[in-house]
């Protein structure tokens, strides 16, 4: 522990050496009398001091937790040598805070007495935290002398994006042969109904349409469709964040993913992930808790790696890629990279649908009027970009966190139920 | 004006100063100041003493006493600026050993003075003594500093 003088030492110095020199000075012996205390209180507090020795260890009830919940956590403190003050300070990172109550505690202890102060953690926002750096500090009985330490105890604590509210998801345009919970567009075993043919040799008596059958003069049987799984892959623009005072576009393209990764896993269809921005960040499709649990913690690192480099798809992986795959822009259309990425994978036949975070919130028009014309045009612009993806068969649809995700959602199910598919 | 007014209203000014200095250091958080105007109290203590003269002062005790107590919760007063929550009886204790301290003043200053007082008529030999004495305190107290 790091042992220096409080600011009583210098002051209290200060003032007996005054009070005994004006004493000489003046031959009042009052004087030196008035400072004497201040020489007896230094004199007895570095003489009793004693360089103190304590051990802490943290406790998280959990590593993982939710945006905005509580975690219990445990602060042991063992004393090896007496300390009349330890002052504890929680040093937290921005996003995670102390839930009601002070993020510092100050303890007195015994020789080898050990207290455990329990508290509760809460993250303002997903990511990765670092919550084991503690500072301490011990000061004497007669607070002459400070030690301090910092202890390092190395634990981190994951807050996942919390979920939004999503009953409903896109269809996708093709399904795979996996058996899923999508309604595929060709026919085959099922339950959805698809259309009546002629009966031919073979077919199972079981999907003869007795009904229609007798309005005709031979059999007809029915056709459904097939309940097929589907490849989903989620691009979330990582190029640009644009930040508001209360938003980020980065943020809440980060919890959007989250949520459908989550909805489409649950459908049992293949969900996979790519980060394209500064930094690539992919995870081929896969299904079950595992690929969630793989989905999120991935998600959990997600920044923005600025860079100048021109980026296309082809630095993804086709494994990433696969073909018939659904894929879902979460993007603030910013970047012209990502744009271009999103026009050249629907030109490649990807079923292409893109979710705007829409960054006009988090931009202030200004207070010129030559700054609120510049807001204006760039707000046309935005929407001549959209108009051009829309061209292309690209159903787009704005979304902020005010609203509930299911609102683009649904804009978008609208889009592709009426527009014709584009082949281009 | 008689001297001893003067004396009394420069008294009132410096005593009036360092309450200000006081305040102003425990607002701002700067405990340098502490000591200044604490110093300053001192000086019009001293002022006092050299105008008026009195054979010895009986009052200095409580003086000494009172300077060191009010040392003590200024610098408690800039300890607490921080937010950190302490145990339950925690300010009692304090109270308490600040209450000790003063008491102990109390008692030193009023043995010193005694002291002093009978020291008064033994002529240049004490008066060496007690410079021998203040300068050994200075050097202890500069070598327990550096420790």
């Amino acid at each position: 522990m790091t042992r220096t003088a409080s600011p009583r030492v210098e002051g209290y110095a200060a003032l007996a050496g005054a009070a005994f020199v004006a004493a000489l000075a003046l031959r009042r012996p009052e004087l030196a009398v008035a400072g004497a205390p201040f020489a007896l209180v230094l004199a007895l507090g570095l003489r009793l001091a004693r360089d103190p020795r304590v051990r802490l260890g943290l406790e998280l009830e959990t590593t993982r937790t939710l945006e905005d919940s509580r975690v219990a956590a445990e602060l042991t403190v063992r004393g090896e040598t007496a300390v009349d003050r330890l002052e504890l300070f929680l040093d937290l990172p921005a996003d995670v805070e102390v839930a009601e109550a002070a993020a510092a505690a100050a303890i007195r202890l015994r020789p080898g007495e050990e207290r455990s102060l329990p508290f509760e953690l809460r993250c303002r926002h997903w990511g990765v935290h670092r919550v084991g750096d503690i500072e301490v500090r011990v000061r004497d009985p007669l607070r002459l002398v400070v030690w301090e330490e910092r202890f390092a105890l190395g634990t981190t604590l994951k807050a996942y994006p919390r979920e939004e509210q999503l009953d409903r998801l896109l269809a996708p345009l093709q399904t795979r042969a996996l058996t899923g919970s999508d309604v595929a567009r060709t026919k085959g075993d099922g339950i959805e109904y698809a259309d009546l043919r002629d009966y031919v040799p073979g077919d199972r008596l079981r999907s003869i349409n007795w009904r229609a059958s007798a309005r005709r003069t031979s059999l007809v049987v029915n056709e459904r469709h097939p309940e097929r799984n589907t490849d989903v892959v989620l691009l979330v623009d990582s190029f640009s964040d644009v930040r508001g005072p209360s938003r980020s576009t980065l943020d809440e393209a980060v919890r959007a993913t989250a949520a459908l990764a989550t909805r489409y896993l649950d459908r049992r269809d293949r969900v996979g992930l790519v980060s394209f921005g500064g930094l690539l960040r992919w995870i081929q499709p896969g299904l079950g808790l595992v690929q969630r649990f793989r989905l999120i913690e991935s998600l959990l690192e997600t920044g923005v790696s600025p860079t100048y480099a021109w980026r296309n798809v082809n630095v993804i992986p086709g494994r990433a890629l696969p073909s018939k795959a659904l894929v879902l822009g979460l993007t603030p259309l910013v970047d012209p990279r990502f744009v271009s990425a999103i026009q050249d994978l629907r030109a490649r036949g990807y079923d292409v649908a893109v979710v705007e975070i829409d960054p006009a919130g988090a931009v202030e028009p200004g207070r010129s009027e030559a700054e609120r014309l510049a807001y204006r045009l760039w707000l046309l612009q935005r929407e001549t970009l959209r108009s051009q993806l829309v061209r292309l068969g690209i159903a787009v649809s704005r979304w902020d966190a005010s609203s509930p995700l299911e609102v683009p959602v649904e804009e978008v199910r609208t889009f592709r139920r009426y527009a014709r598919l584009a082949r281009v | 004006m008689r001297g001893g007014d003067l004396v009394l209203q420069v008294g009132i000014r410096m005593a009036a100063v360092a309450i200000v200095v006081l305040v102003i250091a425990l607002v701002l958080g700067w405990a340098r100041l502490v000591p200044l105007a604490l110093g300053l109290l001192g000086g019009v203590y001293a002022l006092y003493l050299a105008a008026d003269d009195p054979p010895i002062d009986v009052a200095t005790p409580v003086f000494a006493a009172g300077l060191l107590v009010a040392a003590e919760l200024a610098y408690w007063s800039l300890e607490e600026r921080e937010n950190v929550s302490a145990e339950r009886g925690e300010v009692l204790r304090r109270a308490a050993i600040v209450a000790v301290e003063g008491a102990i003043a109390l008692v030193l200053g009023a043995g010193l003075l005694a002291l002093a007082d009978a020291a008064r008529t033994r002529g240049l030999a004490v008066d060496l003594f007690g410079a021998a004495a203040a300068a050994a305190a200075l050097l202890l107290l500069a070598r327990l500093a550096r420790r």
